[in-house]
């Protein structure tokens, strides 16, 4: 009996990359704008940045104010969208990795609110709070900032 | 030495126990007096897992795998409480049974002070999980990845009742590079609390069985490439024991662990690729040289890991793993095991899993300890596991 192969899984891979290309971003209503307190006086932010504070990697803004990140449901077409362009991992991807820090004792996950007017109150109450919501969504005085 | 790891933690580490309760405790009053602060309200998780094993042709994992057999449970719960901005307290109560081991007795799987300074520097104190290769420390979560069995050429499934997690402290911290990445650290020390498998019918039982020392570290850069990431994970420990003989004096012996494994991960959108290298170095000394050889023997293995979410509720996944018992004599079944395995997780809602998963084994090195020489060298395992978790 001869050995299995590594290189079967490597090729198993590379057949699931080249079914889903395409598929990214499909949802034209899942466009997001990333918002914080209007005390806040970041105007934009690194991809790399935001990211690294959902993952809660790094959770102290230039100021030292703690980073509060906020999500929407896992349903949300808006998380998707966000977590795709900005975390660079599926919503699935990211609850994996959010089961792993909570049950190695190594971290929370950021809150998961109902819907958007739940997101936007959320950011005018906290001073280092950061979250997004839809094109669409009436913010209340929230600021918009841009993503590099 | 037993006497002093004793100490240790009845002295250093029952209080922490009871430092963490007491925290989430007032945690949980302090939730009541302001609900609207939702990041410092007392968080609570919980799985409860059930599978079942087959095998053709060895036992492996439970005692009748070959009939097949549902002793493969898990259950835990855990508490984490932010009490400050950099101050969090938990623990996590766990049971479970796999064939002999666990035998649903419960313990706390962790429990810990977690002192966050700043990203770069932070400090847990209490029993933490071991931080060796990719998965070490997530190796008793199943919501956390598509396989039900990680790789067992680098994180056998036995190891869960001994090197899951250090009775000690470690420091952690996340230091950003900016284009050139990111850096993350752990670096840890203490003891592990050994539980020392049944000996009836033993001619030479163990009378007692400590680690007086175990410390590591583990290093991740994260390369500039998002969900790219290279690791070298390092551990050392010292294992001492002594046995009864049936005619004096006892047979002490020790053993010296070194253990490295270098990794390297890309998660990215749907993707999951991984593999890892792991070299073990174990030094045995005694004091009856003629009865139990005074030996040094070097293991590797390694695996290459992907999966893939095709669907939010759908994801295969397949690996190949190989383990050499000794780098001198990689010949012989009882000395290899090629495992290459396919698993299809189901992901039914938000809270409840099912996997499936097969495995087609050459070699009989991870069942040695109970097998016999006529068992064959080509054999299946087929796994189905249900976990339910919030």
């Amino acid at each position: 009996m001869r050995a299995p192969r590594p290189h079967v899984v490597v090729l198993l891979a590379l057949v699931g990359l080249c079914a889903r290309s395409g598929s990214v971003a499909a949802d034209p209503h899942g466009a997001f704008r990333l918002i914080v307190n209007p005390a806040n006086p970041v105007s934009g932010l690194d991809r790399s940045f935001v990211a690294e504070a959902f993952l809660k990697k790094t959770t102290r803004w230039p100021n030292d104010e703690l980073i509060r990140p906020v999500d929407l449901e896992a349903d949300s077409p808006v998380r998707r969208r966000f977590s795709d362009e900005v975390l660079k991992r599926s919503v699935a991807a990211v609850k994996s990795y959010w089961q792993q820090l909570v049950f190695s004792g190594r971290g929370l996950p950021p809150p998961e609110l109902d819907n958007e007017d739940q997101i936007v109150r959320f950011v005018l109450k906290n001073l280092g709070a950061i979250g997004y919501v839809s094109g669409s969504t009436d913010i209340e005085g929230a600021k918009v900032i841009s993503v590099r | 030495m037993p006497g002093r790891v004793r100490w240790v933690e009845r002295r250093i580490l029952a209080p922490i126990v009871g430092l963490v309760v007491l925290g989430i405790a007032g945690a949980a009053r302090a939730q009541d007096a302001d609900s609207g602060d939702a990041p410092r309200a007392p968080a609570i998780h919980a799985f409860v897992s059930q599978g079942a094993v087959k095998t053709t042709g060895n036992e492996y994992l439970v005692d009748n795998s070959k009939r097949g057999s549902f002793a493969f449970s898990e259950a835990g719960i855990n508490f984490t409480s932010q009490l400050t901005d950099k101050l969090r307290v938990g623990i996590q109560l766990f049971a479970y049974q796999l064939g002999s081991l666990g035998n649903y007795q419960e313990k706390a799987d962790f429990y810990y002070l977690d002192y966050h300074l700043k990203d770069s520097f932070g400090i847990r104190a209490g029993r933490v999980k071991l931080a060796y290769g990719l998965y070490n420390d997530v190796s008793d979560i199943d919501a956390a990845r598509a396989q039900v069995l990680l790789p067992t050429s680098i994180y056998p499934p036995n190891n869960r009742n001994n090197l899951l997690a250090v009775n000690g402290a470690e420091i952690y911290g996340y230091v950003s590079l900016r284009r050139a990445g990111a850096l993350e650290y752990r670096v840890f020390g203490g003891t592990v609390s050994l539980v020392i498998p049944s000996q009836v019918g033993s001619p030479t039982p163990i009378s007692n069985a400590q680690v007086p020392y175990l410390a590591g570290a583990r290093l991740m850069w994260e390369a500039p490439v998002p969900g790219l990431r290279f690791g070298f994970s390092a551990v050392t420990l010292k294992l001492e024991e002594n046995a009864v003989l049936p005619t004096p004096p006892a047979l002490s012996a020790a053993a010296v662990l070194y253990a490295d494994v270098f990794s390297v991960e890309y998660a990215a959108h749907d993707l999951l690729l991984a593999a890892e290298y792991a070299q073990q170095r174990v030094i045995t000394t005694d004091n009856m040289p003629s009865l139990l050889p005074l030996s040094t023997i070097v293991s590797d293995g390694g695996y290459v890991l992907g999966a893939y979410h095709l669907t939010r509720w759908l994801e295969p996944a397949a690996y190949y793993s190989l383990y050499y018992t000794n780098v001198s004599d990689r010949s012989g079944r009882e000395h290899m095991q090629h495992d290459l395995a396919g698993t299809i997780r189901f992901d039914l809602n938000n809270f409840w899993i099912v996997k499936l998963e097969a495995h087609f084994m050459h070699g009989t090195a991870i069942v040695a300890d109970t097998t016999q020489a006529t068992d064959p060298a080509n054999w299946g395992l087929f796994l189905i596991k249900t976990t339910a978790y919030f």
